[in-house]
């Protein structure tokens, strides 16, 4: 059987009828792993358990015993959310050597399901980036043109999914970090509502923007792993009670009738022309199966960034305090107290992440909470409401999911504010706590993948999933692969 | 507004932050959280009616109560394996002074 071009969701079909194990389905993506990574550099740490794992899985259904329903599915996981047992470093020196001594819930979830982590992946240090080239363990490579980056910072779980080193990769989505990689390696990745997911064991950046979601060939196979993640959780008080559907059951649903807003400040000054011929060429697609569209505005846009860079920072401030040499393995030589904690988060931070939590503690420090905190919190507000408003007219934002295709490993370097701007389209989400995916909508000239932004209500991923479903169930975008990394040749 | 942030005050929130930075790092800070700051400045100038609240998270509920029952936890050992120093029963710091 031809592993290589089945999706999560048909892996599970297979293996559940036996045409293939789950031994030889780990096997494959390690082997996988084994020729890829080196190239690529996705992948921070291998599990040695994950063939262990499959044989128990085998030996289980081969005794009639019931299975989960991702039995035999390999995952791999980003390297900010903890797995037991196995090195969570968040891409950092800090915790080069932290083994957690438990899972995350999404981990605990997807091993009950009888899902199995095959691996952790790369990031940018503690999620702060876009591009996967501010992490301790090198930077990751895009496998559409190994002189590009993947976007970031899950850039590690975009490139493993697009270089068909696991069908599924676990990101996190602080201000994009699920969707601009997903956008730059052509798969598609979901950000749910803040709180569907929970975040317990999810090494924090910024509390009131952080989520966890599904990064994937399909939308079906994003809906399929949402379905197993989602729901409260007594460990993560901000996690919703809201009732999780099955998300795979409403993707046949036709687009009719379903009305989708054209977020005008989306297409301004700064977008790539070829990106935005191709969202538009999207757009027609999505007409052409019944959707309605208009033109819609969300007034606030050009302040996202500006706010999301006094908002992130200053949470990141607070959640990075917690690394201060007593706790986490990492300590810098030191002979009394104070020195140790100066020593320690000088050598074991990198200089994005000191930047930041240098800027988060200006912008809280005395003086300045008003002028920076309180007002960007307040514009904040006015993001959400823009937000309240066009939902009032229609079911679903579109847009870019990025100003560019991926930019070349170095081209931001120098210039951190040209990289915030990579994420223009992006931050508002998080802001207002919507969910949003991008899906992959079409490839450049220069041959790299182009992602569109589809955003919905609070709790309503079920109509992205089934408009990106829909998208991809009359083009091709989704199953074309990097040339590079075509699966093993015949 | 300036590009460059005063020396004094980068060395301040460096102090604050508990982050040993080097003359060199000071001087390139202060220059990267002015240029940040510059551009954050435009949230100064965005005018908003007066009874705009903050919002400070995107679930606004109310605390999140749950019954005061004892459950197991993570045990002692296996968290103090991930401690630079401990022992055994403590973690272990330098001398305070």
């Amino acid at each position: 059987m031809e592993i290589s071009n089945l999706g999560a969701s048909e892996l599970v079909s297979h293996l559940s009828a036996g045409h293939l194990t789950a031994v030889d389905c780990i096997q494959y993506f390690l082997q996988r792993i084994e020729q890829t990574n080196q190239s690529l550099n996705a992948f921070v740490n291998i599990s040695d358990t994950a063939l262990q794992r499959a044989r128990e899985i085998d030996a289980r259904r081969a005794s009639g015993k019931p299975v989960g329903p991702l039995a035999g599915l390999p995952i791999a996981v980003k390297d900010g959310i903890c797995t037991s047992g196995l090195k969570t470093t968040a891409g950092s020196k800090m915790l080069e050597q932290f083994v957690p001594p438990y899972d995350a819930t999404i981990v605990r979830r997807l091993i009950d399901a009888d899902g199995i982590v095959i691996g952790k992946t790369n990031m940018d240090e503690f999620a702060m980036g876009s591009s996967t080239e501010h992490s301790h363990f090198g930077a990751v490579k895009n496998p559409w043109s190994l002189d590009r980056v993947p976007g970031g910072s899950s850039g590690g779980s975009a490139a493993c999914v697009a270089a068909d080193m696991s069908p599924v990769a676990i990101g996190s989505d602080t201000g994009g970090s699920i969707r601009q990689p997903a956008s730059f390696c052509g798969i598609t990745g979901l950000k749910p509502t803040y709180g569907r997911v929970s975040r317990y064991g999810l090494i924090a950046f910024a509390s009131s923007l952080d989520q966890i979601g599904p990064m994937t060939r399909t939308a079906k196979d994003s809906a399929l792993i949402l379905s197993v993640i989602a729901g409260h959780d007594v460990k993560d008080s901000t996690s919703a009670k809201n009732d999780v559907p099955d998300f795979t059951r409403s993707l046949e649903k036709p687009l009719t009738g379903v009305r989708i807003g054209i977020c005008r400040e989306h297409f301004d000054e700064g977008l790539d022309p070829e990106v935005e011929s191709c969202v538009r060429e999207a757009t027609k697609v999505l007409e052409s199966l019944g959707a309605a569209t208009c033109e819609i505005h969300l007034p606030h846009t050009p302040y996202a960034v500006a706010t999301y860079y006094v908002v992130a920072p200053c949470e990141a401030s607070s959640n990075l305090a917690r690394y201060d040499g007593v706790r986490y393995t990492y300590r810098a030589a030191a002979t009394d107290l104070e020195q140790m904690y100066c020593q320690t988060r000088a050598a074991g931070f990198g200089d994005e992440v000191k930047q930041r939590i240098m800027l988060g503690t200006y912008a809280l420090s005395s003086g300045y909470y008003d002028a920076f905190y309180l007002k960007a919190s307040r514009v904040r507000r006015m993001i959400k409401h823009d937000y309240d408003q066009a939902f009032g007219e229609v079911d679903l934002i579109l847009g870019p999911t990025s100003p560019t295709t991926a930019f070349s490993i170095g081209e931001h370097s120098h210039n951190p504010l040209a990289m915030y701007l990579a994420d223009i389209y992006t931050v508002s989400a998080n802001l207002a706590g919507v969910p949003a995916i991008s899906i992959p909508a079409g490839i450049s000239a220069s041959g790299l993948p182009i992602g569109l932004q589809l955003q919905a209500r609070s709790f309503d991923e079920g109509a992205l999933l089934q408009a990106a479903h829909q998208f991809q169930s009359v083009t091709g975008w989704h199953a074309t692969k990097p040339p590079l990394y075509q699966g093993p040749q015949t | 507004m300036s590009e460059f942030i005063d020396r004094a005050v980068v060395e301040q929130v460096a102090r604050l932050a508990r982050i040993h930075l080097s003359e060199q790092q000071l001087d390139a800070s202060s220059k990267q959280l002015g240029e940040i700051l510059n551009y954050v400045g435009q949230l100064e100038r965005v005018t908003l009616p007066d009874d705009v609240e903050p919002f400070f998270g995107a679930i606004e509920s109310v605390n999140a109560i749950r019954a005061d029952e004892v459950n197991s936890s993570v045990d002692r050992d296996s968290i103090l394996s991930n401690a630079p120093d401990s022992d055994g029963e403590f973690y272990s710091v330098p001398p305070v002074f």
